[in-house]
């Protein structure tokens, strides 16, 4: 007699199950459209912000210096203008990482040893906390706090004993508002601070000082002016007075001042009415609307700098020294400037959060991945329900709950795989065409290829993961159903 | 090799009543939709023998269906037992109903049940793959079941490209993949023409013969009582009647 002897039944190699998974999967895809059409969306905006913030800190990185040097004319005269702040001073002087020509600069014009005022600089970083706290205060509270004392002199105020009295009572009411150390600490800090602050008004009054020597010795000559000699005589001069000043930079300095000199020169000449007339024939628009825009475009190109020399000329305007080629150099070096400006405006945002792209972008991705993970997991339920029959044909032929299980789980995350694919490729191009847009050329000397091919797999990754997880539920439902359960259900 | 060595005598089952295969206890099968409670089975108590080619008739609702899945391992009774070759099957692990189901059972479904999306080699290769048997060994066999049912030559072609009865020839080499001892047919005929149900009918009767697949169909088909050895009539959820053919067909010949 015929036994039937029951064992169990063996589990599937990998695969054959993915091979049988493939086989579904391929007739299916095409159905599957919506479901990869929302995963491509998601992924899309994931990949989008991701690129865009990436681009954005890489091209803010990029550009810093050039930024800074971009405005080392206007920094120069605002230095040879008045002293400093106290609270830049102190800045200055607490920076975690100093410039060593700074801190000579400082001892310099405070007649100070470099030493003394090194040691000043845990206590300058204490100052700099506390009026950090005050400054994010809301004025109201500030006002009952410290009274309507700013910055510095929040420091003088509390050396009154009234004063202390009403801040530390004050404080102590105001339940949301949490000093940063103990009050103790700080008033060890208020007792030293009227030594700190002698040291910054000693740097301060060294720099008014200089700044009036210096103004004597230019007697009516203009700041600007002078500094285009900031390689020569001027920059010994500043040197002289305390200013650190280094070769490099005095030429970098000079350069830019001369460069400024001549865009003066040129802009100028908008004013005269025989350049815009001939400016309004060329561009054929009426000489009102002529901008100094058009005139720098028109100038990037060298026939047109040579005819713009020219009719400068005939209008009795004095180009100086210019030549076509220095005119061309000019007008590329504006357009750069204006593309940095541009760019300058674009990354403020740039840094924090995941990989950069900032706490509000993280956010809004997160919950781009929720809507997802909702829309996928539908999808996936309907796609299970329907099939319903086919899984209780496939038990009825001996599948486990196991493999039911992974073909699911493989078809959802092939779909998540086709889908995150195509939404990273639509998310970079979307992010690189507005990129390319907003920064042009700067984009391509700073394009952060390594960082966004990490975004991409991690765009095609979370595609996976979320379908994947999305089928987990539907899935198991359906694997531990009876056969016959499986197909009444339908 | 799950074929029965001695030639079967189906013309003498109670002589073989040592040779029980299929036995149910008191099954009893209730629905519950909501309140209404629906008594599919009232309590069946029967015996089936190796070998043998059973019929179970009954009209549309009298729990046949039920009745089919209970004794295929299909569905689990909400009272009483099955037992499969004297093996309790409320028992059994998913693990090892899976096992019963893949090799020990073949099943024939009244709409095919095949994959859509395979083809008819495929489908029919499924169970030998779930089996643990190689690819290579899977194609070879799966291609002599097909030979057997008429299909050789639409070995790639998908359901959707096959008649009905093209479709049923499928699933019944299906059903015969792994060697199976017992053949559930649930109306194998019903959505089929009558010239490709006589088909039908001619292979299944072939395998009980030569092969001493222990065959039980739920059908309304009346030209199934020519070729079974017994009849069983359900009604009302319980067995109204078990019948040997020969018995049945002197009435039948009595009534006519």
């Amino acid at each position: 007699m015929k036994k039937i002897d029951v064992q169990n039944q063996p589990v599937l190699p990998p695969g054959r199950v993915f091979q049988i998974a493939l086989t579904g999967v391929k007739y299916r895809l095409f159905r599957a459209t919506v479901t990869v059409a929302v995963i491509v969306v998601a992924m899309a905006f994931l990949m989008n912000i991701l690129t865009e913030s990436l681009i954005k800190r890489s091209v803010a990185e990029s550009v810093r210096e050039q930024i800074e040097d971009m405005h080392r004319v206007d920094r120069w005269i605002a230095r040879l203008s008045m002293a400093r702040p106290p609270e830049e001073v102190l800045a200055q002087l607490a920076a975690e990482d100093p410039d060593p020509e700074d801190l000579r600069e400082l001892a310099a014009l405070g007649g100070l040893d470099a030493e003394a005022l090194d040691a000043l600089r845990p206590r300058a970083a204490e100052a700099l906390r506390y009026l950090r706290f005050f400054a994010d205060l809301n004025y109201g509270r500030r006002r009952v706090l410290v009274g309507p004392d700013e910055s510095v002199r929040i420091f003088d105020r509390l050396q009154g004993e009234r004063e202390w009295e009403q801040f530390s009572a004050s404080l102590a009411d105001m339940l949301t508002v949490r000093f940063p150390v103990s009050l103790d600490e700080f008033q060890a800090f208020l007792a030293e601070w009227p030594g700190l602050r002698e040291t910054v008004e000693t740097v301060r009054r060294g720099q008014s000082a200089a700044i009036a020597g210096i103004r004597e010795s230019l007697g009516e000559t203009p700041l600007v002016v002078a500094l285009r000699d900031a390689d020569g005589a001027f920059g010994d001069t500043l040197r002289a007075a305390g200013f650190a000043l280094s070769p490099e930079a005095a030429a970098a300095l000079a350069a830019e001042v001369g460069r400024l000199d001549y865009v003066l020169r040129v802009e100028a000449s908008i004013n005269n009415p025989g350049v815009r007339q001939e400016v309004a024939a060329l561009r054929d628009v009426l000489p009102g609307d002529v901008t100094m825009q058009m005139i720098w475009t028109l100038l990037r190109n060298r026939e047109r700098a040579e005819w713009f020399l020219e009719i400068m000329r005939e209008n009795h305007l004095d180009p100086g020294t210019l030549t076509a080629r220095e005119l061309e150099d000019l007008a590329a070096h504006r357009a750069h400037a204006r593309l940095l400006a541009a760019a300058e405006r674009q990354t403020v945002d740039a840094g924090g959060g995941l990989m950069g792209i900032g706490m509000r972008m993280t956010w809004l991705a997160i919950v781009s991945m929720l809507v997802c993970a909702v829309g996928i997991a539908n999808a996936m339920l309907m796609s299970v329900t329907e099939r319903f029959r086919e899984i209780a044909t496939l038990k009825c032929l001996g599948a486990l709950d196991g493999f039911i299980m992974a073909i699911f789980l493989i078809e959802a995350g092939l779909l998540g795989l086709v889908g995150g694919f195509g939404g990273a490729l639509a998310g970079f191009l979307l992010a690189g065409g507005r990129m390319a847009v907003a920064f042009r050329a700067l984009l391509f000397q700073a394009f952060p290829w390594g960082d966004v091919a990490i975004a991409g797999v991690i765009s095609i990754a979370v595609g996976m993961v979320l379908a994947a997880v999305s089928a987990v539920y539907p899935s198991l439902r359906a694997a531990r159903l009876a056969p016959m359960e499986a197909m009444r259900i339908e | 090799m799950n074929a029965v060595a001695e030639p079967s005598s189906p013309a003498a089952p109670e002589a073989a009543s040592e040779r029980v295969i299929i036995r149910t206890v008191g099954m009893k099968k209730i629905y519950r939709r909501g309140d209404e409670i629906t008594h599919a089975l009232r309590g069946v108590d029967v015996e089936i023998y190796t070998g043998e080619f059973i019929t179970v008739m009954g009209p549309s609702g009298s729990g046949k269906s039920t009745f089919f899945n209970m004794i295929g391992a299909l569905d689990s009774p909400s009272q009483g037992r099955v037992f499969i070759d004297e093996v309790d099957v409320a028992q059994l692990t998913a693990e090892e109903l899976a096992f019963l189901r893949c090799r020990k059972i073949g099943y024939i479904f009244q709409s095919y049940n095949l994959i859509q999306y395979m083809t008819a080699l495929e489908n029919v290769t499924t169970p030998m793959a779930f089996g643990g048997l190689n690819p290579d060994e899977s194609r070879k066999r799966g291609m002599e079941l097909l030979e057997l049912v008429g299909l050789k030559d639409r070995w790639f072609h998908r359901p959707i490209e096959m008649s009905g009865g093209q479709q049923q020839r499928v699933a019944i080499a299906r059903s015969l993949a792994n060697a199976p001892s017992i053949l559930l047919c649930d109306e194998p005929t019903a959505n089929l023409d009558h010239k490709t149900g006589d088909e039908i009918l001619a292979i299944l009767q072939r395998l009980n013969k030569e092969r001493g697949v222990t065959t039980i169909c739920a059908t309304h088909d009346h030209r199934m009582m020519n070729i079974c050895d017994r009849l069983m009539w359900i009604r009302d959820g319980g067995i109204e009647r078990i019948a040997r053919r020969d018995e049945v067909e002197v009435e039948l010949g009595h009534i006519e």
